[in-house]
Protein backbone atom coordinates (compact mmCIF):
# COMPACT_ATOMS: atom_id res chain seq x y z
CA UNK A 1 0.00 0.00 0.00
CA UNK A 2 3.09 2.24 0.85
CA UNK A 3 3.22 2.51 -3.21
CA UNK A 4 -0.43 3.38 -3.35
CA UNK A 5 0.01 6.50 -0.52
CA UNK A 6 2.93 7.86 -2.58
CA UNK A 7 1.01 7.93 -5.67
CA UNK A 8 -2.14 9.32 -4.20
CA UNK A 9 0.21 12.15 -2.83
CA UNK A 10 1.39 12.73 -5.75
CA UNK A 11 -2.01 12.78 -7.72
CA UNK A 12 -3.67 14.61 -4.67
CA UNK A 13 -0.97 17.38 -4.91
CA UNK A 14 -1.17 18.07 -8.81
CA UNK A 15 -4.91 17.31 -9.76
CA UNK A 16 -7.01 17.76 -7.17
CA UNK A 17 -9.69 15.09 -5.67
CA UNK A 18 -11.65 13.11 -8.22
CA UNK A 19 -8.83 10.58 -8.82
CA UNK A 20 -8.03 9.45 -5.32
CA UNK A 21 -11.87 9.48 -4.97
CA UNK A 22 -12.29 7.29 -7.76
CA UNK A 23 -9.22 4.93 -6.38
CA UNK A 24 -11.00 4.87 -2.92
CA UNK A 25 -14.52 4.10 -4.61
CA UNK A 26 -12.52 1.52 -7.23
CA UNK A 27 -10.74 -0.41 -3.70
CA UNK A 28 -13.78 -0.22 -1.84
CA UNK A 29 -16.07 -1.72 -4.57
CA UNK A 30 -13.39 -4.83 -4.66
CA UNK A 31 -13.16 -5.25 -1.13
CA UNK A 32 -16.79 -5.63 -0.78
CA UNK A 33 -17.49 -7.77 -3.70
CA UNK A 34 -13.71 -10.15 -2.35
CA UNK A 35 -15.98 -10.19 1.14
CA UNK A 36 -19.07 -11.55 -0.84
CA UNK A 37 -21.18 -8.46 1.18
CA UNK A 38 -24.26 -6.87 -0.67
CA UNK A 39 -24.73 -3.36 -0.96
CA UNK A 40 -27.75 -3.23 0.94
CA UNK A 41 -25.33 -4.92 4.04
CA UNK A 42 -22.56 -2.21 3.46
CA UNK A 43 -25.30 0.30 3.54
CA UNK A 44 -26.66 -1.31 6.92
CA UNK A 45 -22.75 -1.11 8.02
CA UNK A 46 -22.83 2.58 7.91
CA UNK A 47 -26.37 3.54 8.33
CA UNK A 48 -26.48 4.85 4.80
CA UNK A 49 -28.62 3.72 1.45
CA UNK A 50 -28.06 1.65 -0.70
CA UNK A 51 -27.77 4.04 -3.60
CA UNK A 52 -25.06 5.84 -1.46
CA UNK A 53 -22.74 3.20 -1.22
CA UNK A 54 -23.09 3.01 -5.32
CA UNK A 55 -22.01 7.04 -5.22
CA UNK A 56 -19.25 6.13 -2.96
CA UNK A 57 -17.57 3.69 -5.01
CA UNK A 58 -18.13 5.06 -8.02
CA UNK A 59 -15.78 7.97 -6.84
CA UNK A 60 -19.17 10.16 -6.94
CA UNK A 61 -19.03 11.86 -3.34
CA UNK A 62 -16.78 13.08 -0.62
CA UNK A 63 -16.00 10.18 2.58
CA UNK A 64 -16.41 10.28 5.62
CA UNK A 65 -13.00 8.99 6.97
CA UNK A 66 -15.10 6.50 9.70
CA UNK A 67 -17.27 5.48 6.90
CA UNK A 68 -14.04 4.03 5.12
CA UNK A 69 -12.65 2.16 8.08
CA UNK A 70 -15.88 0.88 9.17
CA UNK A 71 -16.49 -0.56 6.02
CA UNK A 72 -13.16 -1.80 5.96
CA UNK A 73 -13.42 -3.49 9.34
CA UNK A 74 -16.78 -5.48 7.42
CA UNK A 75 -15.46 -6.43 4.90
CA UNK A 76 -12.40 -8.21 6.84
CA UNK A 77 -9.69 -5.75 6.13
CA UNK A 78 -7.22 -5.99 8.67
CA UNK A 79 -4.13 -5.33 7.30
CA UNK A 80 -2.95 -2.03 9.05
CA UNK A 81 -0.86 -0.68 6.21
CA UNK A 82 -3.63 -1.23 3.31
CA UNK A 83 -6.02 0.14 5.82
CA UNK A 84 -4.18 3.53 6.83
CA UNK A 85 -3.28 3.45 2.77
CA UNK A 86 -6.92 3.66 2.00
CA UNK A 87 -7.35 6.58 4.80
CA UNK A 88 -4.39 8.69 3.28
CA UNK A 89 -6.38 8.18 0.00
CA UNK A 90 -9.80 9.31 1.96
CA UNK A 91 -8.52 12.37 3.18
CA UNK A 92 -6.76 13.03 -0.39
CA UNK A 93 -9.96 12.82 -2.16
CA UNK A 94 -11.82 15.13 0.24
CA UNK A 95 -9.37 18.12 -0.51
CA UNK A 96 -10.97 20.74 -2.63
CA UNK A 97 -9.09 21.49 -5.80
CA UNK A 98 -8.67 25.04 -7.32
CA UNK A 99 -11.73 25.13 -8.54
CA UNK A 100 -13.84 25.16 -5.61
CA UNK A 101 -13.54 28.99 -4.88
CA UNK A 102 -16.12 29.03 -8.48
CA UNK A 103 -18.30 26.94 -6.75
CA UNK A 104 -20.97 29.56 -6.60
CA UNK A 105 -20.88 29.52 -10.75
CA UNK A 106 -20.56 26.29 -11.50
CA UNK A 107 -23.02 23.42 -10.97
CA UNK A 108 -21.63 20.34 -9.28
CA UNK A 109 -21.78 18.27 -12.35
CA UNK A 110 -19.52 20.37 -13.74
CA UNK A 111 -17.19 20.75 -10.96
CA UNK A 112 -17.25 16.71 -11.40
CA UNK A 113 -15.94 17.47 -14.69
CA UNK A 114 -12.82 19.76 -14.31
CA UNK A 115 -11.59 17.48 -11.59
CA UNK A 116 -11.67 14.70 -13.86
CA UNK A 117 -10.21 16.95 -16.58
CA UNK A 118 -7.31 17.93 -14.55
CA UNK A 119 -6.48 14.12 -13.83
CA UNK A 120 -6.95 12.55 -16.75
CA UNK A 121 -3.52 11.75 -19.18
CA UNK A 122 -5.78 11.97 -22.54
CA UNK A 123 -8.97 13.62 -23.46
CA UNK A 124 -10.16 12.69 -26.42
CA UNK A 125 -13.13 15.22 -27.93
CA UNK A 126 -15.79 15.42 -30.16
CA UNK A 127 -16.94 18.40 -30.98
CA UNK A 128 -20.33 19.51 -32.88
CA UNK A 129 -20.92 22.77 -32.13
CA UNK A 130 -18.43 24.95 -30.48
CA UNK A 131 -14.44 25.21 -30.10
CA UNK A 132 -13.65 22.97 -27.27
CA UNK A 133 -13.14 24.97 -23.66
CA UNK A 134 -9.55 24.19 -23.67
CA UNK A 135 -8.56 25.90 -27.18
CA UNK A 136 -11.37 28.88 -26.93
CA UNK A 137 -9.76 32.42 -27.00
CA UNK A 138 -11.03 35.10 -24.37
CA UNK A 139 -13.83 36.54 -27.09
CA UNK A 140 -14.86 33.43 -28.16
CA UNK A 141 -15.66 32.36 -24.81
CA UNK A 142 -17.14 34.97 -23.78
CA UNK A 143 -19.84 34.91 -26.64
CA UNK A 144 -20.14 31.59 -25.68
CA UNK A 145 -20.90 32.05 -22.47
CA UNK A 146 -23.74 34.93 -23.24
CA UNK A 147 -25.38 32.93 -25.59
CA UNK A 148 -25.77 30.45 -22.47
CA UNK A 149 -26.43 33.11 -20.23
CA UNK A 150 -28.49 35.81 -21.76
CA UNK A 151 -30.07 37.57 -18.02
CA UNK A 152 -26.81 37.07 -16.26
CA UNK A 153 -24.72 40.10 -14.84
CA UNK A 154 -21.52 40.88 -16.15
CA UNK A 155 -19.74 40.38 -13.30
CA UNK A 156 -20.73 36.52 -12.97
CA UNK A 157 -20.11 36.35 -17.14
CA UNK A 158 -16.56 37.94 -16.22
CA UNK A 159 -15.70 34.82 -13.71
CA UNK A 160 -17.57 32.47 -15.62
CA UNK A 161 -14.61 33.50 -18.79
CA UNK A 162 -12.35 33.31 -16.22
CA UNK A 163 -12.76 30.12 -14.97
CA UNK A 164 -12.91 28.86 -18.57
CA UNK A 165 -9.93 30.67 -19.24
CA UNK A 166 -7.89 29.34 -15.93
CA UNK A 167 -8.91 25.27 -16.78
CA UNK A 168 -6.69 25.89 -19.98
CA UNK A 169 -3.49 26.41 -17.64
CA UNK A 170 -3.90 22.67 -18.14
CA UNK A 171 -2.28 22.54 -21.41
CA UNK A 172 0.98 24.97 -20.36
CA UNK A 173 1.17 23.03 -17.19
CA UNK A 174 4.33 21.18 -16.27
CA UNK A 175 2.44 17.17 -16.86
CA UNK A 176 -0.28 18.39 -19.50
CA UNK A 177 -2.68 15.63 -20.89
CA UNK A 178 -2.53 14.39 -24.31
CA UNK A 179 -5.82 16.66 -25.95
CA UNK A 180 -7.14 14.66 -29.06
CA UNK A 181 -9.69 17.46 -30.29
CA UNK A 182 -12.05 15.81 -33.41
CA UNK A 183 -14.23 18.69 -34.13
CA UNK A 184 -16.75 19.10 -37.10
CA UNK A 185 -16.75 21.80 -39.86
CA UNK A 186 -19.69 23.39 -38.52
CA UNK A 187 -18.01 24.19 -35.60
CA UNK A 188 -15.67 26.17 -37.47
CA UNK A 189 -17.97 27.91 -39.66
CA UNK A 190 -20.58 29.19 -37.29
CA UNK A 191 -18.93 32.66 -36.30
CA UNK A 192 -19.75 32.83 -32.68
CA UNK A 193 -19.23 36.54 -31.55
CA UNK A 194 -18.95 37.64 -35.21
CA UNK A 195 -16.41 37.11 -38.01
CA UNK A 196 -13.33 38.35 -36.88
CA UNK A 197 -13.74 36.81 -33.19
CA UNK A 198 -13.77 33.48 -35.12
CA UNK A 199 -11.29 34.22 -37.26
CA UNK A 200 -9.14 35.01 -34.06
CA UNK A 201 -10.50 31.39 -32.46
CA UNK A 202 -9.57 29.61 -35.80
CA UNK A 203 -5.45 31.28 -35.47
CA UNK A 204 -5.47 30.06 -32.09
CA UNK A 205 -6.68 26.78 -33.52
CA UNK A 206 -3.68 26.57 -35.70
CA UNK A 207 -1.35 27.65 -32.61
CA UNK A 208 -2.56 25.04 -30.45
CA UNK A 209 -2.49 22.87 -32.72
CA UNK A 210 1.55 22.88 -33.12
CA UNK A 211 1.94 21.74 -29.37
CA UNK A 212 2.91 18.16 -29.03
CA UNK A 213 0.76 17.30 -26.69
CA UNK A 214 -2.13 18.44 -28.72
CA UNK A 215 -4.14 17.34 -31.66
CA UNK A 216 -7.07 18.51 -34.24
CA UNK A 217 -8.70 16.45 -36.47
CA UNK A 218 -11.13 18.31 -38.40
CA UNK A 219 -14.31 16.24 -39.74
CA UNK A 220 -15.26 18.47 -43.04
CA UNK A 221 -18.61 18.24 -44.79
CA UNK A 222 -17.58 16.53 -47.35
CA UNK A 223 -17.24 13.81 -45.26
CA UNK A 224 -20.68 13.79 -43.84
CA UNK A 225 -22.83 11.19 -42.19
CA UNK A 226 -20.27 10.30 -39.68
CA UNK A 227 -20.55 7.87 -36.73
CA UNK A 228 -21.36 10.77 -33.80
CA UNK A 229 -25.14 11.25 -35.17
CA UNK A 230 -25.74 11.83 -31.06
CA UNK A 231 -23.58 14.86 -30.57
CA UNK A 232 -20.64 16.19 -29.09
CA UNK A 233 -18.42 14.01 -26.26
CA UNK A 234 -15.81 13.91 -24.32
CA UNK A 235 -13.54 10.32 -23.32
CA UNK A 236 -11.35 10.70 -20.27
CA UNK A 237 -8.44 8.21 -20.27
CA UNK A 238 -6.61 8.08 -16.55
CA UNK A 239 -2.58 6.84 -16.08
CA UNK A 240 -3.61 4.44 -13.69
CA UNK A 241 -4.77 0.99 -15.17
CA UNK A 242 -7.38 0.13 -12.77
CA UNK A 243 -9.35 3.76 -13.31
CA UNK A 244 -11.55 3.15 -15.70
CA UNK A 245 -12.01 5.44 -19.32
CA UNK A 246 -15.07 7.88 -18.30
CA UNK A 247 -17.35 9.04 -21.07
CA UNK A 248 -18.89 12.50 -20.46
CA UNK A 249 -21.81 14.24 -21.83
CA UNK A 250 -22.61 17.47 -20.90
CA UNK A 251 -26.59 18.04 -21.49
CA UNK A 252 -28.15 21.72 -20.86
CA UNK A 253 -29.10 21.33 -16.98
CA UNK A 254 -26.83 17.69 -16.10
CA UNK A 255 -24.17 15.61 -17.21
CA UNK A 256 -23.97 12.41 -17.70
CA UNK A 257 -20.93 10.12 -16.58
CA UNK A 258 -20.54 6.44 -18.12
CA UNK A 259 -17.78 4.34 -16.86
CA UNK A 260 -19.62 1.11 -17.54
CA UNK A 261 -16.96 -1.00 -20.32
CA UNK A 262 -19.99 -1.69 -22.66
CA UNK A 263 -20.84 2.08 -22.52
CA UNK A 264 -17.32 3.05 -22.62
CA UNK A 265 -16.32 0.70 -25.61
CA UNK A 266 -19.54 1.98 -27.75
CA UNK A 267 -18.36 5.24 -27.19
CA UNK A 268 -14.94 4.45 -27.74
CA UNK A 269 -16.21 2.43 -30.97
CA UNK A 270 -17.32 5.82 -32.34
CA UNK A 271 -14.86 7.91 -31.44
CA UNK A 272 -12.57 6.11 -33.28
CA UNK A 273 -14.54 6.15 -36.03
CA UNK A 274 -14.30 10.21 -35.67
CA UNK A 275 -10.67 9.87 -36.18
CA UNK A 276 -10.05 7.65 -38.93
CA UNK A 277 -12.59 9.37 -40.81
CA UNK A 278 -12.06 13.02 -40.45
CA UNK A 279 -8.32 14.78 -42.05
CA UNK A 280 -5.11 13.69 -40.42
CA UNK A 281 -3.63 16.27 -38.20
CA UNK A 282 -1.75 18.23 -40.76
CA UNK A 283 -4.35 18.19 -42.87
CA UNK A 284 -6.33 19.73 -41.07
CA UNK A 285 -3.90 22.83 -39.90
CA UNK A 286 -3.96 22.89 -43.75
CA UNK A 287 -7.82 23.31 -44.11
CA UNK A 288 -7.97 25.68 -41.06
CA UNK A 289 -5.81 27.50 -42.47
CA UNK A 290 -7.27 27.74 -46.08
CA UNK A 291 -10.30 28.91 -43.79
CA UNK A 292 -8.31 31.74 -42.45
CA UNK A 293 -6.91 32.74 -45.79
CA UNK A 294 -10.72 32.56 -47.52
CA UNK A 295 -12.36 34.49 -44.88
CA UNK B 1 -0.12 18.58 -35.66
CA UNK B 2 4.00 18.42 -35.29
CA UNK B 3 3.98 15.32 -37.87
CA UNK B 4 5.72 16.42 -41.01
CA UNK B 5 3.02 14.24 -42.73
CA UNK B 6 1.90 16.99 -44.36
CA UNK B 7 4.23 16.90 -47.70
CA UNK B 8 1.94 16.68 -50.92
CA UNK B 9 0.86 13.12 -52.07
CA UNK B 10 0.44 11.81 -48.59
CA UNK B 11 -1.49 8.83 -49.11
CA UNK B 12 -4.77 9.28 -47.57
CA UNK B 13 -5.09 6.89 -44.50
CA UNK B 14 -8.25 8.13 -42.98
CA UNK B 15 -10.35 7.47 -45.57
CA UNK B 16 -12.41 5.77 -43.10
CA UNK B 17 -12.88 2.71 -43.23
CA UNK B 18 -10.97 -0.01 -41.69
CA UNK B 19 -11.86 -0.43 -38.02
CA UNK B 20 -13.78 -3.60 -37.70
CA UNK B 21 -15.00 -4.15 -33.90
CA UNK B 22 -16.91 -7.70 -34.75
CA UNK B 23 -13.48 -9.58 -35.84
CA UNK B 24 -10.56 -9.35 -33.22
CA UNK B 25 -7.85 -7.30 -34.06
CA UNK B 26 -3.82 -8.17 -33.66
CA UNK B 27 -2.95 -4.25 -32.39
CA UNK B 28 -5.84 -4.45 -29.94
CA UNK B 29 -5.55 -8.14 -28.70
CA UNK B 30 -1.95 -7.23 -27.59
CA UNK B 31 -3.26 -3.63 -26.25
CA UNK B 32 -5.37 -6.11 -24.22
CA UNK B 33 -2.49 -8.65 -22.84
CA UNK B 34 -0.56 -5.19 -22.09
CA UNK B 35 -3.20 -4.21 -19.93
CA UNK B 36 -4.05 -1.28 -22.33
CA UNK B 37 -7.66 0.17 -22.62
CA UNK B 38 -7.30 0.19 -26.13
CA UNK B 39 -9.36 -2.95 -26.63
CA UNK B 40 -13.10 -4.22 -27.67
CA UNK B 41 -14.94 -6.93 -26.18
CA UNK B 42 -14.62 -9.48 -28.84
CA UNK B 43 -10.93 -8.88 -28.92
CA UNK B 44 -10.80 -9.72 -24.65
CA UNK B 45 -12.73 -12.66 -25.44
CA UNK B 46 -9.99 -14.10 -28.11
CA UNK B 47 -7.15 -12.81 -25.60
CA UNK B 48 -8.54 -14.49 -22.88
CA UNK B 49 -9.64 -18.12 -24.54
CA UNK B 50 -5.71 -17.93 -26.09
CA UNK B 51 -4.12 -17.01 -22.75
CA UNK B 52 -5.94 -20.13 -21.61
CA UNK B 53 -4.20 -22.06 -24.34
CA UNK B 54 -1.23 -20.27 -23.09
CA UNK B 55 -0.95 -18.60 -20.20
CA UNK B 56 2.63 -17.59 -21.12
CA UNK B 57 1.11 -15.31 -23.28
CA UNK B 58 0.59 -12.35 -21.27
CA UNK B 59 4.59 -12.38 -20.27
CA UNK B 60 5.43 -12.76 -24.31
CA UNK B 61 3.38 -9.26 -24.51
CA UNK B 62 4.97 -7.71 -22.01
CA UNK B 63 8.68 -9.07 -22.70
CA UNK B 64 7.73 -7.88 -26.26
CA UNK B 65 7.83 -4.11 -25.23
CA UNK B 66 10.42 -4.94 -23.01
CA UNK B 67 12.72 -6.17 -26.28
CA UNK B 68 11.74 -2.95 -28.12
CA UNK B 69 13.42 -0.82 -25.32
CA UNK B 70 16.42 -2.59 -24.99
CA UNK B 71 16.78 -3.02 -28.66
CA UNK B 72 15.93 0.92 -29.19
CA UNK B 73 18.26 1.88 -26.45
CA UNK B 74 21.21 0.03 -28.15
CA UNK B 75 20.69 1.04 -31.72
CA UNK B 76 20.03 4.70 -30.56
CA UNK B 77 23.13 4.80 -27.56
CA UNK B 78 25.75 1.93 -28.42
CA UNK B 79 25.26 1.71 -32.20
CA UNK B 80 24.49 5.16 -32.60
CA UNK B 81 21.70 5.25 -35.25
CA UNK B 82 19.23 8.34 -35.66
CA UNK B 83 16.96 6.74 -38.25
CA UNK B 84 14.33 4.30 -37.24
CA UNK B 85 11.87 2.69 -39.80
CA UNK B 86 9.07 1.13 -37.22
CA UNK B 87 7.32 -1.47 -39.06
CA UNK B 88 4.19 -2.60 -37.42
CA UNK B 89 3.93 0.11 -34.85
CA UNK B 90 0.45 -1.32 -32.83
CA UNK B 91 -1.35 0.83 -30.37
CA UNK B 92 0.89 3.13 -28.18
CA UNK B 93 1.91 2.01 -25.17
CA UNK B 94 4.03 2.98 -22.85
CA UNK B 95 7.73 3.18 -24.16
CA UNK B 96 7.31 3.64 -27.85
CA UNK B 97 10.26 3.61 -29.88
CA UNK B 98 10.65 7.57 -30.43
CA UNK B 99 10.26 7.98 -26.85
CA UNK B 100 12.99 5.03 -26.34
CA UNK B 101 14.92 6.94 -29.13
CA UNK B 102 14.90 10.45 -28.30
CA UNK B 103 15.12 9.88 -24.35
CA UNK B 104 19.01 8.74 -25.89
CA UNK B 105 18.82 11.33 -28.62
CA UNK B 106 16.42 13.66 -28.77
CA UNK B 107 17.08 14.13 -32.88
CA UNK B 108 15.98 11.02 -34.11
CA UNK B 109 14.02 10.73 -36.70
CA UNK B 110 10.99 7.79 -36.69
CA UNK B 111 8.69 6.64 -39.19
CA UNK B 112 5.81 4.46 -37.83
CA UNK B 113 3.98 2.12 -40.35
CA UNK B 114 1.39 0.42 -40.01
CA UNK B 115 -1.71 -1.12 -42.17
CA UNK B 116 -4.50 -0.64 -39.09
CA UNK B 117 -6.07 2.89 -39.65
CA UNK B 118 -7.17 2.99 -35.79
CA UNK B 119 -3.68 2.35 -34.90
CA UNK B 120 -2.19 5.21 -37.54
CA UNK B 121 -4.62 7.67 -35.83
CA UNK B 122 -3.44 6.74 -32.13
CA UNK B 123 0.11 7.13 -33.24
CA UNK B 124 -0.55 10.25 -35.38
CA UNK B 125 -2.59 11.83 -31.86
CA UNK B 126 -0.46 10.50 -29.87
CA UNK B 127 3.28 9.59 -30.88
CA UNK B 128 4.50 12.82 -31.39
CA UNK B 129 8.03 13.79 -31.32
CA UNK B 130 10.42 16.10 -29.48
CA UNK B 131 10.88 19.68 -30.85
CA UNK B 132 14.68 18.59 -31.75
CA UNK B 133 13.30 14.92 -34.00
CA UNK B 134 10.76 14.25 -36.14
CA UNK B 135 7.75 11.52 -36.38
CA UNK B 136 6.15 10.65 -39.22
CA UNK B 137 3.29 8.13 -39.84
CA UNK B 138 2.70 6.01 -42.70
CA UNK B 139 0.01 3.93 -43.96
CA UNK B 140 1.62 0.75 -46.22
CA UNK B 141 1.47 -3.04 -45.70
CA UNK B 142 4.61 -5.10 -45.03
CA UNK B 143 3.44 -7.10 -48.04
CA UNK B 144 4.20 -3.90 -50.17
CA UNK B 145 7.72 -3.27 -49.07
CA UNK B 146 8.25 -0.70 -52.12
CA UNK B 147 5.54 1.55 -50.89
CA UNK B 148 7.08 1.69 -47.55
CA UNK B 149 10.61 2.63 -48.45
CA UNK B 150 9.18 5.28 -50.74
CA UNK B 151 6.73 6.14 -48.14
CA UNK B 152 9.79 6.42 -45.43
CA UNK B 153 11.82 8.64 -48.46
CA UNK B 154 9.71 11.20 -47.34
CA UNK B 155 11.72 11.58 -43.81
CA UNK B 156 14.61 9.39 -43.44
CA UNK B 157 17.68 9.97 -45.19
CA UNK B 158 18.89 6.84 -47.05
CA UNK B 159 22.52 8.03 -47.63
CA UNK B 160 22.62 7.21 -43.18
CA UNK B 161 22.11 4.43 -41.41
CA UNK B 162 18.45 3.69 -40.82
CA UNK B 163 17.30 1.10 -38.12
CA UNK B 164 14.62 -1.18 -39.60
CA UNK B 165 12.30 -2.65 -36.27
CA UNK B 166 9.88 -5.60 -37.34
CA UNK B 167 8.97 -6.78 -33.95
CA UNK B 168 5.73 -8.85 -33.89
CA UNK B 169 4.93 -8.60 -37.27
CA UNK B 170 6.63 -10.58 -39.70
CA UNK B 171 4.70 -13.87 -38.44
CA UNK B 172 1.66 -12.17 -40.56
CA UNK B 173 3.59 -13.35 -43.96
CA UNK B 174 2.62 -16.70 -44.15
CA UNK B 175 5.17 -18.17 -46.72
CA UNK B 176 8.44 -17.74 -45.96
CA UNK B 177 9.82 -17.13 -49.29
CA UNK B 178 7.75 -14.04 -49.54
CA UNK B 179 9.11 -12.63 -45.74
CA UNK B 180 12.21 -13.74 -46.69
CA UNK B 181 11.95 -11.10 -50.16
CA UNK B 182 9.98 -8.45 -47.95
CA UNK B 183 13.38 -8.37 -45.40
CA UNK B 184 15.67 -8.38 -48.30
CA UNK B 185 13.90 -5.37 -50.15
CA UNK B 186 14.02 -3.41 -47.07
CA UNK B 187 17.79 -4.08 -46.43
CA UNK B 188 18.77 -3.64 -49.29
CA UNK B 189 17.49 0.29 -49.79
CA UNK B 190 19.47 0.59 -46.44
CA UNK B 191 23.05 2.11 -46.64
CA UNK B 192 25.84 -0.03 -45.00
CA UNK B 193 25.64 0.36 -41.37
CA UNK B 194 21.93 -0.21 -41.38
CA UNK B 195 20.38 -2.52 -38.58
CA UNK B 196 17.42 -5.06 -38.64
CA UNK B 197 15.33 -6.22 -35.51
CA UNK B 198 13.15 -8.83 -35.29
CA UNK B 199 11.10 -11.01 -33.22
CA UNK B 200 9.10 -13.97 -33.61
CA UNK B 201 7.19 -16.33 -32.29
CA UNK B 202 8.14 -20.04 -32.43
CA UNK B 203 7.58 -23.73 -31.04
CA UNK B 204 10.91 -24.13 -28.70
CA UNK B 205 9.85 -23.34 -25.31
CA UNK B 206 6.16 -24.01 -25.33
CA UNK B 207 5.40 -26.45 -28.21
CA UNK B 208 2.05 -27.54 -29.27
CA UNK B 209 0.49 -25.03 -26.64
CA UNK B 210 1.94 -22.10 -29.20
CA UNK B 211 1.55 -24.23 -32.29
CA UNK B 212 -2.76 -24.95 -30.90
CA UNK B 213 -2.56 -20.94 -29.57
CA UNK B 214 -1.96 -20.04 -33.22
CA UNK B 215 -4.45 -21.92 -35.07
CA UNK B 216 -7.03 -20.50 -32.74
CA UNK B 217 -5.71 -16.82 -33.33
CA UNK B 218 -6.10 -17.79 -37.41
CA UNK B 219 -9.79 -18.51 -36.83
CA UNK B 220 -10.50 -15.51 -35.21
CA UNK B 221 -8.18 -13.22 -34.85
CA UNK B 222 -7.08 -10.98 -38.10
CA UNK B 223 -4.35 -11.02 -39.77
CA UNK B 224 -3.42 -14.78 -39.22
CA UNK B 225 -0.37 -15.61 -38.35
CA UNK B 226 2.49 -18.77 -38.25
CA UNK B 227 5.50 -19.61 -35.94
CA UNK B 228 9.21 -20.15 -37.63
CA UNK B 229 12.38 -21.97 -35.85
CA UNK B 230 15.29 -19.85 -34.69
CA UNK B 231 17.12 -20.98 -37.31
CA UNK B 232 14.57 -19.61 -40.07
CA UNK B 233 14.47 -16.39 -38.29
CA UNK B 234 18.75 -16.60 -38.54
CA UNK B 235 18.26 -16.66 -42.49
CA UNK B 236 16.36 -13.29 -42.35
CA UNK B 237 19.91 -11.94 -41.46
CA UNK B 238 21.98 -13.46 -44.46
CA UNK B 239 24.20 -11.28 -45.54
CA UNK B 240 24.32 -9.04 -42.29
CA UNK B 241 26.48 -9.79 -39.17
CA UNK B 242 24.38 -10.58 -36.21
CA UNK B 243 24.94 -8.39 -33.16
CA UNK B 244 25.43 -10.59 -30.00
CA UNK B 245 24.05 -13.10 -28.63
CA UNK B 246 22.56 -13.76 -32.26
CA UNK B 247 18.91 -15.18 -31.90
CA UNK B 248 17.92 -16.05 -28.91
CA UNK B 249 14.39 -15.73 -26.87
CA UNK B 250 14.33 -12.47 -26.15
CA UNK B 251 14.21 -12.24 -22.73
CA UNK B 252 17.81 -13.54 -23.07
CA UNK B 253 18.71 -10.75 -25.62
CA UNK B 254 21.01 -8.20 -23.41
CA UNK B 255 19.03 -8.70 -20.49
CA UNK B 256 19.11 -6.15 -17.57
CA UNK B 257 21.30 -7.30 -14.86
CA UNK B 258 19.28 -9.21 -12.59
CA UNK B 259 20.34 -11.54 -9.42
CA UNK B 260 18.51 -14.04 -10.10
CA UNK B 261 20.57 -15.60 -12.85
CA UNK B 262 19.70 -16.10 -16.56
CA UNK B 263 16.08 -15.04 -17.97
CA UNK B 264 13.64 -18.13 -18.66
CA UNK B 265 13.17 -18.73 -22.01
CA UNK B 266 9.74 -17.52 -23.67
CA UNK B 267 8.59 -18.82 -26.83
CA UNK B 268 9.30 -14.80 -29.09
CA UNK B 269 12.78 -15.29 -30.19
CA UNK B 270 14.59 -12.17 -31.93
CA UNK B 271 17.71 -10.71 -32.88
CA UNK B 272 19.67 -7.72 -33.80
CA UNK B 273 21.49 -7.64 -37.35
CA UNK B 274 24.15 -5.03 -38.93
CA UNK B 275 24.42 -4.28 -42.83
CA UNK B 276 27.77 -4.49 -43.83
Amino acid sequence: MSTDQRDGGRIADVQGPTVPRMLVGIQLHRFREAAGITPDQAAYEIRASRSKISRMENGLVRFKERDVTDLLTLYGITDEPTRSGLVTLTRQANTPGWWSKYGDIMADWFESYLGLEMAASVIRTFELQFVHGLFQTEDYARAVTLLGHTSAPADEIDRRVSLRLKRQDLLTGAAPPQVWSVIDEGALRRPVGGPAVMRAQLDRLVEVARLRHVTIQVVPFSRGGHAAAGGSFTVLRFGEPEVPDVVYLEQLTSALYLDKREDVDHYMEVMNHLSTEALTPAQSARFVTEMIRDT
Amino acid sequence: MTDVSSTPGEPDAAAGTGIDTTVSHSARIWDYWLGGKDNYQVDREVGDRIEEMLPDIVRQAREDRLFLGRVVRYLAGEAGIRQFLDIGTGLPTADNTHQVAQRVAPECKIVYVDNDPLVLAHARALLTSTPEGVTDYLHADMHDPGSIIAGAGRTLDFGRPIAITMLGVLWHVMDNDEANAIVDRLVQAMPSGSYLALNHPTLEVTGEKMATAIQYWNQYGKPPGTHRTPDELIRFFDGMDLVEPGVVSITRWRPEATSSGEPEEIDQFGGVGRKP
